[in-house]
């Protein structure tokens, strides 16, 4: 339930200051070598109760003290953990909030589910209906008072509070047993009218215990605890929308002040005993987080490794796709450079409620320049050919191919030409909309040469970039075609088949933007829900997505993202996390 | 001088009632729904509706409008709290208050408004000075050809030249950033240095051919040929009389410039990138954020006005045959 | 874009209705005074227009800018390349694995003069010389618009005076205040959604009219304010008090007695306007207002170049260096012009 985060700032091709050379273009790319593919994917495991211990695996080298600068592009819009789903804002999260497990990643870049504030990643009965979480001791607020089950039941009730609406909604609907938004029937009020939750859901029997009931078997429950929008909330300290601009902390950090827009320091959360967290550790004295800053500057700025920014790290802003040119072909550079993907999928999504005869899709499939679009991000430090749905960051991903998009990445128009002629739809009128940013501006005008060039009427009409998603995620768009991008929440593909493919999740807003419903393949999604082994569930999600694509073809996959990160030279620590889908900020430390 | 500045101050406030109205009701004739985009993706009618309400946006649009302009002069409240005059609202985006955010702001603009001026004045009226004093010499034409030439120029090639050349090729200046000058006044300094040289690029040519224009004007005048023929010296007829007669076009230009560079160097800013009001602007307008643009350009209208009036009085100062009406 | 200052130096400096274009009356005294007698106003004016060498030079290059915009299409048809061909992604060995040119200077060669374009790989010479086309028709255009907007609202306020002229200026002093930059910025893309439903893409003529629209709408104040100043000063002389007396109708003595009159500060200031609006549209696009998609435009050209300028500074100088020289070549033949009809205002 994860689509890309794309610039707000969308109106301007953004502000400058680079490095590199002033005699322009020419040379070398640079090689990312291949391999990190294989690196990154990987096995989550479920951890027991010594994995979970703290305190976390020390950083070789990390000292204490010393400030951070932190560069972001997008100010925090939500610091209330029940609100945060993006990406960036869950990176910070994870210095202020705590949830009930977390995301260990050890030196050899194997991942773990353990338990965070509670004593492992949780204990299923037989059937995975029922898990129990216990608390570990001397788990603190900022304040100092003890974090207790009655928190985390609160956190859990407010998720249904009208006010609380950008975050992810998997458990809510677990716990209802419902889909889309039909979960909010069961508390429509929150915590705050005197109702809550009743045992037979979520049950709380002492200061320690939480145990949560649900009608299906939930075997991703400890993967979905994990995210940034379950971190506990204190009851005591929640002030219902204003605890999206001053939480109260139970991380490594708290926050000492915080300006929308413009900046957010984050200082050392005394209360947080590192012997209860077996992640995150607390090595500079403050992150000065800098907000507005856009790609290309904080490329520059950490590029040009100048006194103040030998500091400087960003947690998520990547390099721009027109700077990958300069830190790619500059060996100093790129030692400081963090490659990897990001688990974002980017399709062409159909409207099969206009689009219905195959013939023509596949005609635009066939036609589509995939080169372009990757070109269109940076070129291969930006992005990698995708064949097929599936992601190389989830598991069960494979290298099929069923039309060419890899192996013939500029599109074939003669091919595209020929189908469409077979299909009499020669000169239809076809609506193209697309998102108004640098990226997909320029690859719309790639996809409009050779569609036209297959023989069709192409409209391009741009959306701006912050109601992008609002406008195709209706369902009476008019439009014929749309990208949009897909990220798995947990490495499973449970969390990208159904949600962009099942027929019964069609409604306005939701995530299936092609309007795919095929009675067949919702059942056997299904089915593949319930397979308690992964390994096993796994390859049936790739053998069930392949065989969408190839029958159905309700969107064309383009390309998986990548993405390039720079740190400063006075930054140590400095990993690639695939959870939070950037540098981890928890294992960063000052170099003296 | 009190009935002048009664006058234009009423007339000021037509102007900006007008211009408060025409942003309003323009913004929103957009067939984009602010509510909708606040409601975020697991949004549910109640709470559409509680959003709309929160935002003060599911009344009729006069009313809203109406409301806004009470909650400037008196306050109102809202959801996130109260909100004290001059209340502008909070921003749809972030819910922040707007008028918080403006003055957060506004300093970044400040800066780089004030110091790029005594730059491009001190520069540029010395050159236009010199060329004036020299006419017709190789200074001359060197000032009158290098200022038409440089005039010419746009902030956004200028700027990634200069910072092509400085920042990343000679490496001698940092990014252009912004520390506010109580914290750190060398990083202050430093930060915009690249800014206000650009923008002295641009704007000293004007000053230089403006300066130039008039001083070589006041120099033919009847007075200063009167003081020069009673045998003052040169140097006493250029800087006492010449000087102070060339200085009212100057002013004129000077005013409409600080006033609208005031309300926000957008382009500046955004080649720069630096979080001032025009980057503000720029930023909300993309994310249809209605509160704040409408305070920003509440904003920038209010200083354009207040400039040109200040300009008016000034007249009367620095020429004393000018009377205010 | 612009300084405002620019606009309004151009005012303070054009002439007023007593400059010399208007009587033929030989100022400097010298040999050329003998020549001039018998000659009309516009007949005076080409004379010593011609002899300002560097007038005729500036107008030499201004007029082959609009030449090269006029004939963009003959010249891409005799160079061989179009502006929407992705030459550079079609044809491998042009453009490297990060999309930028692999020849060094942005791609230049005996093939692609001007270098291709980073990321689109489309030709730089015919993307130039398309977008100045873009840019000088839109800027003639609101140029035009707005010189018409300006003469009847200025001549309006000036002949009539009383009411209609006081709300005149009260309407020029009101437009004069809004933050011009912001109202661009922020009113270009509602105007647009307003006339398209968000379904459809907007025609190209349609977000050109648009711009000319914003552009025209706070582009006239200027120029009108300075014609009813003139209008003012005129209608007190005698030959228009005469016009009055002998019972000629008001329509006739400002087409007639007026508008002659005004020819010269029209002139004059309408090549002030032109190079300003040519930057100010190219500042819309520069933040992302103006032109969009395939339609090459000169400011677009700017906002993609600070993009890639730290890489690839060669796409950055073509379109630069063009609308320096345009621009310098502008004001130099607003100088002359202005100097050409009076020649006492020193340069």
């Amino acid at each position: 339930m994860r689509t890309a985060r794309v610039s707000v700032v969308g109106l301007a091709a953004g502000a400058l200051i680079l490095t590199g050379c002033s005699s322009g273009g020419g040379g070398d790319a640079g090689g990312v070598s291949k391999d990190d593919a294989a690196k990154q994917q990987i096995k989550y495991e479920f951890g027991d109760a010594k994995d979970s211990t703290g305190p976390a695996e020390p950083v070789k080298g990390a000292k204490k003290g010393g400030v951070l600068t932190v560069y972001q592009r997008d100010s925090f819009a939500h610091l209330d953990p029940a609100q945060i789903y993006v990406s960036d804002e869950g990176s910070m999260s994870t210095l202020i909030h705590r949830r009930l497990t977390s995301y260990k990643r050890d030196s050899a870049g194997k991942y773990t589910v353990v338990g965070d504030l509670a004593t492992d990643s949780g204990t299923p009965s037989k059937d995975q209906r029922t898990w129990k979480y216990t608390l570990k001791d001397g788990v603190k607020w900022e304040d100092g008072s003890p974090i207790t089950s009655k928190d985390i039941r609160h956190t859990f009730e407010r998720q249904f509070a009208p006010f609380i609406s950008e975050g992810p909604v998997f458990i809510q609907q677990w716990m209802a047993g419902a889909s889309g938004t039909g979960y909010r029937k069961l508390l429509p009020d929150g915590p705050y009218k005197g109702d809550h939750l009743s045992d037979k859901v979520l049950e709380t029997p002492n200061d320690k215990t939480i145990v949560f009931h649900f009608k299906d078997p939930q075997p991703d429950l400890p993967y979905a605890l994990g995210m940034a929008g379950y971190a506990a909330v204190q009851k005591k300290g929640d002030t219902k929308e204003k605890y999206d601009k001053k939480p109260v902390a139970s991380g490594p950090y708290k926050i000492e002040s915080f300006k929308s827009g413009k900046s957010m320091k984050l200082v050392r959360n005394t209360e947080w005993d590192a012997k209860t967290d077996p992640v995150r550790h607390q090595y500079p004295d403050s992150h000065n987080i800098q907000f507005g800053v856009s790609f290309e500057a904080s490329t520059k700025r950490l590029v040009s490794d100048s006194a103040e920014n030998q500091t400087a790290v960003s947690y998520s802003n990547q390099v721009d796709a027109s700077s990958m040119q300069s830190v790619r072909s500059d060996p100093k550079v790129k030692d400081r450079s963090l490659s990897g993907y990001q688990p974002y999928v980017g399709k062409i999504s159909f409207n099969m409620d206009r689009l219905k005869n195959k013939k023509v899709r596949e005609a635009i499939a066939y036609a589509l320049p995939a080169q372009s679009l990757m070109q269109a991000f940076g070129g291969s430090g930006g992005g990698e050919l995708a064949g097929n749905y599936l992601s190389p960051t989830v598991a069960g991903h494979t290298e099929s191919d069923p039309y060419g998009k890899v192996e013939n990445p500029q599109g074939d128009v003669k091919k595209a030409k020929r189908i469409l002629k077979e299909a009499g739809k020669t000169g239809m009128k076809l609506t193209f909309a697309y998102q108004n940013s640098p990226e997909w501006s320029d690859f719309s005008i790639a996809a409009k040469d050779n569609l036209t060039k297959a023989g069709f009427d192409v409209q391009l009409k741009d959306i701006v970039t912050d109601t992008y998603y609002d406008q195709i995620g209706k369902i009476k768009n008019n439009y014929d075609m749309y990208h949009s991008s897909w990220g798995a929440d947990w490495p499973s593909a449970s969390t990208v088949i159904p949600p962009t493919l099942d027929g019964r999740q069609v409604q306005d807003g939701a995530s299936n933007y092609s309007h795919y419903n095929n009675p067949k393949m919702n059942k056997e999604m299904d089915r593949i829900s319930k397979i308690k082994d992964a390994d096993e569930a796994a390859k049936e999600w790739g053998k069930l997505s392949d065989e969408i694509l190839k029958k159905d073809l309700p969107d064309v996959p383009l390309m998986y993202y990548k993405q390039i990160q720079l740190h400063g030279s006075k930054v140590g620590g400095a990993v690639m996390n695939n959870v939070i889908s950037g540098i981890d900020p928890t294992q960063l430390y000052v170099k003296k | 001088m009190l009935r002048f500045l009664v006058r234009r101050s009423l007339g000021a406030m037509v102007i900006l009632l007008i211009i408060s109205a025409v942003t309003f009701f323009l913004f929103y004739a957009v067939p984009r729904d602010p509510a909708m985009l606040a409601c975020g993706k697991n949004c549910t009618p109640d709470a559409l509706e509680v959003i709309r309400k929160n935002m003060g946006i599911d009344e009729p649009i006069p009313m809203q409008y109406w409301h806004f302009m009470i909650g400037i002069f008196a306050g109102r409240t809202f959801a996130q709290g109260a909100c004290p005059a001059p209340c502008f609202g909070y921003s749809f985006a972030n819910s922040d208050p707007v008028w918080d955010t403006i003055l957060d702001r506004f300093p970044t603009t400040v800066s780089l408004t004030v110091g790029g001026a005594i730059v491009f004045l001190v520069i540029g009226l010395g050159a236009g000075m010199i060329a004036a004093w020299k006419r017709g010499t190789f200074a001359d034409k060197l000032f009158s050809t290098g200022s038409l030439v440089l005039s010419s120029m746009q902030i956004y090639f200028v700027g990634p030249l200069v910072m092509a050349l400085l920042v990343f090729n000679l490496g001698l200046l940092d990014q252009p950033s912004y520390v506010p000058l109580s914290e750190d006044p060398a990083g202050w300094f430093m930060g915009l240095l690249i800014p206000w040289m650009v923008i002295q690029i641009i704007f000293t040519a004007n000053y230089t051919r403006l300066s130039r224009s008039s001083m070589i004007e006041q120099l033919a005048e009847d007075h200063v040929r009167t003081a020069r023929a009673k045998g003052m010296s040169g140097k006493f007829v250029f800087f006492r009389y010449a000087w102070r007669g060339s200085l009212i076009p100057i002013v004129t230009i000077f005013g409409v410039d600080l006033g609208s560079l005031l309300g926000g160097a957008m382009i500046t800013e955004w080649t720069f990138s630096l979080p001032g009001l025009g980057k503000l602007a720029v930023d909300s307008v993309a994310n249809t954020d209605l509160p704040m643009v409408m305070g920003v350009m509440l904003f920038s209208a209010t200083f354009i006005i207040l400039f040109n009036v200040i300009v008016d009085a000034a007249y009367a100062f620095i020429d004393p045959r000018v009377r205010l009406a | 874009m612009t300084s405002p200052s620019q606009a309004a130096i151009a005012g303070a400096e054009t002439p007023g209705p007593d400059g010399a274009g208007l009587n033929s009356e030989p100022v400097d005294g010298d040999k050329a005074a003998t020549d001039q007698l018998g000659r009309s106003p516009g007949q005076l004016m080409w004379m010593r227009f011609k002899r300002d060498r560097t007038g005729v030079i500036s107008a030499f290059v201004v007029l082959i800018m609009f030449a090269i915009a006029a004939l963009a299409p003959v010249i891409s048809w005799l160079y061989g390349k179009d502006p929407w061909t992705r030459y550079g992604q079609i044809r491998p060995g042009l453009l490297n694995d990060n999309a930028y040119p692999v020849k060094p200077n942005g791609g230049m060669d005996s093939e692609f003069w001007f270098g291709l374009e980073p990321g689109l790989g489309r030709d730089v010479l015919t993307q130039l010389v398309y977008g100045m086309r873009t840019s000088l028709s839109l800027a003639v255009v609101i140029t035009i618009l707005s010189v018409v907007l300006a003469i009847v609202i200025g001549v309006a306020g000036g002949y009539l005076g009383g009411k209609p002229d006081y709300f005149l200026g009260r309407l020029t002093d009101l437009m004069m205040s809004f933050p011009n930059q912001l109202f661009f910025v922020a009113f270009t893309p509602v105007i647009g959604a307003l006339l398209v439903s968000p379904q459809d893409e907007m025609p190209t003529w349609l977000r050109a009219c648009v711009l000319i629209f914003v552009m025209w709408l706070l582009g006239w104040m200027t120029l009108a304010r300075l014609l009813r100043g003139q209008v003012l000063t005129l209608r007190e002389r005698e030959f228009i008090e005469a016009a009055k007396v002998a019972g000629t109708p008001p329509w006739r003595i400002i087409r007639k007695e007026l508008l002659p009159n005004l020819v010269t500060p029209i002139l004059v200031q309408s090549t002030y306007m032109l190079p300003n609006f040519v930057t100010g549209v190219a500042g819309l696009s520069f933040l992302g207002v103006g032109m969009q998609g395939s339609t090459p435009d000169w400011g677009r050209m700017f906002a993609t170049g600070a993009e890639v300028y730290q890489s690839d500074i060669t796409y950055m100088i073509f379109p630069g260096v063009a609308m320096v020289i345009f621009i310098v070549a502008f004001n130099l033949l607003g100088d002359s012009v202005r100097d050409a009809f009076d020649p006492k205002s020193g340069r």
